[in-house]
């Protein structure tokens, strides 16, 4: 090879570099310069065809005094909260009612796979139609049990609530098969060593199958807090944001500042804040997590 | 201790019950909407026997013949993008498996890392440099967008599977005078095809499916097939539901039946991809 050892080359090797041109200069390219643009354009004033001028941070200022970014923020925290988590207790779930031994699991398996295969706009079609105020099976259901109705197209809440339950169908396939795959490689001797010293199916969960499965908890969580935080289809598809602009999430709130208000900057601002949201959400909680590991381990 | 077995019985029952409805239950729901008369469609409780119908395909030929231009374009630009994103990360892999140092392993970091950026926050300067470039409505477009969100999971995916070849087959290729490129395509593929096939079913579903570029970039000419769905969606007016549930049916069942067949490349994917990357 050509790296030499232990010689810390510090730098890509030359043989290594046509390899890495087409990769590196699609995400160059396409994201991380763009990515740096949207600082130039945050602090700019700008209209499509115009030259923009520098306002230093005043789109930001505009983004925050935004009483509907705040909104969005908000919605979008507690929908990313209610759907990672949920995932993650039925992944968790699932996966070990799977490793307990199902007959046919190669077709369930499948089965719970087939979400991951339909597209965020047929599993909107699906939604709107079994949740209609009029006709929908799960609302009629819900009637004749005595119980009200999912009135997501009227209120908020629930307009949330159907966008979290909409994510949360087309994503569990992912969380549900990370979790399993970990369980699967638990070493068979822990249970058993575990059953022979008498211990209850609550305590070998907490003590065997939890620390085990908690660095793909970890990791399932974390693409799962990176992905859902950027949540745009579910919502735009099932209320647009509305009514009256009460279900818009951070996604939705920036699409419609930049394409529909045609304050580009203030979306820029908003998109910038997003990138900074989103890596201190991932880095906070992996700390949090590993320091509830290390002093578990202790 | 027989109670306590048949109560768990009855339990893992229940689960699996649930688990089925839950996964199935919508999907059979649309496949089965798309050949109701349409009376059937909306009787509470459900319908479970009518008489099959191909009317609202015939309707949906006739009404939105676009939709099916749409599925080419799906099809065009899902191929398109599954090249692009394999190649590049296959040769992105080989390397990063190959030459390890610490400058490689930074610029493996950076190609992850920058996969942290919200699409919608890296849509805002794309926009107008994909009109300037006047590849605005293009397949081109969706094609690299596509690739290029693929290329950081595709990359580590591949080294992960390329990690599995002994690195004696190629420095023995490397000795008889063979050029890193022919290794790679004669020793490194044949043996990753595995990996490469994995990498290519992610891909596929996302292209095939995705909706948030293809609204941004696209609006006549290349316009895919989700994007009809969801217009036919937004005319509340003329809403018939049957010709919606037809789209649908057409546009999921190949690549729900896709995924059936490659399933088990689909679940080493996504466990490769996620524990080592």
């Amino acid at each position: 090879m050509a790296s030499g050892r232990g010689r810390g080359q510090s730098w890509l090797p030359a043989a290594a570099l046509p390899f890495l041109a087409p990769a590196h200069g699609l995400v160059l390219g396409v994201i991380a310069l763009p990515a740096l643009y949207v600082v130039w354009l945050s602090v700019t004033s700008s209209t499509f065809g115009k030259a923009p001028t520098f306002v230093g941070l005043a789109n930001y200022i505009q983004a925050l005094s935004d009483p509907y970014f705040w909104r969005a923020l908000a919605n979008t925290i507690v929908v990313v909260l209610v759907v990672v988590h949920v995932e993650l207790v039925l992944g968790l779930g699932m996966a070990l009612l799977f490793a307990s031994g199902l007959p046919a699991r190669p077709l369930l398996l499948a089965a719970v796979l087939m979400p991951y295969a339909v597209s965020e706009v047929s599993a909107a079609v699906i939604f709107r139609f079994l949740f209609d105020a009029d006709v929908g099976p799960v609302n009629v259901a819900l009637q004749a049990l005595g119980l009200p109705p999912l009135e997501w197209s009227v209120v908020p809440a629930h307009g949330l609530a159907i966008v979290a339950l909409l994510s949360i169908w087309l994503h569990l396939p992912f969380t549900f098969i990370i979790l399993y795959a970990a369980r699967l490689a638990v070493p068979a001797q822990l249970y058993e060593a575990a059953r022979i010293d008498g211990v209850s199916a609550l305590q070998a969960f907490r003590y065997v199958t939890l620390p085990q499965l908690m660095p793909a908890i970890v990791v399932a969580m974390l693409f799962r807090y990176i992905f859902a935080f950027r949540l745009f289809s579910e919502v735009w598809l099932m209320t647009q944001g509305g009514p009256a602009r009460s279900t818009e999430v951070l996604a939705v709130h920036l699409y419609l500042d930049a394409f529909r208000f045609n304050a580009f900057g203030a979306a820029a601002a908003t998109g910038w804040l997003m990138v900074l949201i989103s890596l201190v959400l991932g880095a906070g909680y992996l700390w949090v997590l590993r320091r509830q590991m290390t002093s578990d381990a202790s | 201790m027989r109670a306590d077995r048949s109560i768990v019985v009855i339990g893992k029952v229940l689960a699996v019950t649930a688990i089925l409805i839950w996964s199935l239950a919508p999907i059979a729901f649309i496949v089965v909407s798309a050949v109701k008369p349409s009376a059937d469609i909306f009787a509470v409780p459900p319908r479970l026997t009518f008489v099959p119908t191909l009317k609202h395909f015939a309707d949906l030929w006739s009404q939105w013949r676009g939709f099916f231009n749409g599925l080419v374009n799906s099809a065009i630009v899902t191929a398109g993008a599954t090249l692009l994103a394999v190649g590049a990360s296959t040769m992105a892999g080989y390397a990063y498996s190959r030459f390890r140092n610490p400058g490689m392993a930074r610029s493996a970091l950076f190609l992850v890392a920058v996969r942290l950026l919200p699409p919608i926050v890296i849509i805002l300067p794309l926009f107008p440099m994909v009109n300037w470039l006047r590849l605005n409505d293009t397949h081109l477009v969706l094609i690299v967008l596509y690739a290029t969100f693929f290329v950081s999971l595709g990359t580590l995916l591949m080294r992960a599977f390329i990690d599995q070849i002994p690195r004696e087959l190629d420095e023995a290729a490397l000795v008889d005078g063979a050029s890193r490129f022919t290794i790679l395509r004669r020793v490194i593929m044949p043996l990753s095809a595995q990996g490469m096939l994995a990498l290519a079913v992610f891909v596929i579903v996302f292209a095939w499916n995705e909706f948030l570029f293809a609204f941004v970039f696209t609006s006549t000419r290349a316009k895919t097939a989700p994007l009809f769905i969801a217009e036919m969606m937004g005319s509340l007016d003329s809403f018939d539901w049957g010709v919606l549930f037809a789209a649908s049916t057409v546009q999921l069942l190949p690549i729900v039946v896709f995924v059936l067949a490659t399933q088990k490349h689909l679940v080493a994917g996504m466990t490769a991809g996620a524990i080592k990357g």
